[in-house]
């Protein structure tokens, strides 16, 4: 007996192609500025301070453990774009130094990946012509 | 290869009668020089110099002490040290510009082209991939390019690679396209590019993978030498807590794979490395 489609979908010999165009890996900020409490989150680090606050050791230890747990501090990094984007040069400088953001400079990323895309696809056209 | 100042750089050790990347490089159209990096503990590097024109033996103990390998084991059967003796062995040879490979590719294929996955064949011209990719890695200030691995593109034109560009490209392994001008050193005795990737990442260190072509190796642990020896002896357990030591806020340790579940690390994207973000957006 022959199958017949119930919902008349079109069967794609294209399944396993993509045809979404990459892109340099560059990150789109949000319209909105997010509260600061939302860029990161100190759970796991204020347990653990709160531990160490209560251990009976010498004060330059508890400093250096104490700066330690500061490593469990989770950042969120689009959180922190957006943040970047809505701020002044001031604000901005500090997260550049911080490696908070990375700024693409006269677009050399952003440029620069759709000429290698372009080439790279070129060379390929050129390798398989037949 | 037209750039005189780049050099491929084979990483390898124990194995000089499988070196499968030379090979593999000049079959698919590499002209330009190729170096292996041998380290002195190696009791096969005479084998390696009678086999091949350049190989350039370096001290591993001495460059144990250049970074942090994260332990403090003596066990020095691992890569770390040949990726990170490669910007000195670049200078001193007189290179600028550098790949560094692992010594058991298979071939080159093609990947991600016209906006399509593709499994179509394998890389022809070699060369001008590697001359592409190198002046875009010159425009910029990227501190390593990578190509990606067939492994990337399990799941096939939904592949998280290319699903999930702008996250998963941060994530840079086994070849590495460096210059002696943005130097960087890995990090960890083992994992040391998940390692490196992550923390190093996380504080600003650059690397992207690129789609378009992929490397393929042999499957891990199936060619003896290299760094087959320390896997299996201590399967993947060890070698994933190294990248959560280092980044500790974005990096876990999960049970990953149906069949033969095995303790892996897992990286939190959204966490782990900051955003590369217009100019637009910066204030005058």
């Amino acid at each position: 007996m022959k199958q017949f489609n119930l919902f008349n979908e079109s069967k794609s010999d294209d399944s396993n192609k993509y045809t979404k165009k990459i892109k340099a890996p560059i990150y789109e900020a949000k319209n909105r500025k997010p509260h600061i409490l939302e860029l990161y989150d100190r759970s796991k680090t204020n347990l653990l301070i709160n531990k160490i606050k209560a251990l009976d050791i010498a004060e330059y230890e508890k400093k250096f453990l104490l700066s330690a747990a500061e490593r469990f501090t989770v950042i969120n990094f689009s959180k922190v774009a957006d943040y970047y984007a809505h701020s002044d040069k001031a604000i901005q400088e500090a997260m550049e130094s911080l490696a908070l953001v990375i700024v693409d400079f006269d677009k050399a990323i952003e440029y620069g990946f759709a000429k290698l895309s372009e080439e790279m696809t070129q060379q390929y056209i050129r390798e398989n012509e037949k | 290869m037209k750039n005189k100042n780049f050099v491929a750089f084979i990483l390898t050790h124990g194995r000089p009668n499988k070196v499968l990347t030379y090979n593999t490089l000049r079959k698919q159209g590499y002209t330009g020089d190729i170096c292996l990096i041998v380290d002195n503990e190696d009791s096969l590097q005479d084998e390696y110099i009678a086999s091949f024109d350049n190989v350039y033996i370096f001290n591993k103990k001495e460059v144990s002490k250049t970074f942090e390998e994260a332990d403090n084991f003596e066990d020095r059967r691992a890569i770390v040290y040949a990726r990170n003796v490669c910007f000195e062995a670049a200078k001193s040879l007189g290179y600028r510009y550098f790949i560094q490979l692992d010594d058991d590719y298979t071939s080159f294929r093609y990947r991600y082209f016209n906006d399509e996955y593709t499994t179509k064949g394998t890389v022809k011209n070699l060369d001008k991939y590697l001359e592409i990719m190198l002046d875009f890695y010159k425009s910029t200030n990227i501190n390593s390019i990578a190509m990606a691995q067939g492994g990337d593109f399990i799941g096939g034109a939904s592949c998280g690679l290319l699903s999930n560009y702008e996250n998963l490209s941060r994530k840079a392994m086994n070849s590495f396209i460096c210059s002696t001008d943005r130097p960087y050193q890995f990090i960890g005795r083992i994992n040391e590019d998940v390692n490196t990737y992550t923390r190093k990442g996380n504080l600003g260190l650059l690397q992207i993978t690129i789609p378009f072509i992929a490397l393929e190796q042999l499957q891990t642990q199936a060619n003896t030498g290299g760094m087959t020896d320390i896997y299996k002896m201590n399967g993947t357990y060890i070698k994933s807590f190294y990248s959560v030591m280092f980044q500790p806020s974005s990096v876990k340790v999960k049970l990953m794979g149906f069949k033969n579940s095995r303790l892996h690390h897992s990286v939190k994207w959204e966490n782990t490395v900051p955003k590369i973000i217009s100019q637009k957006h910066k204030k005058q």
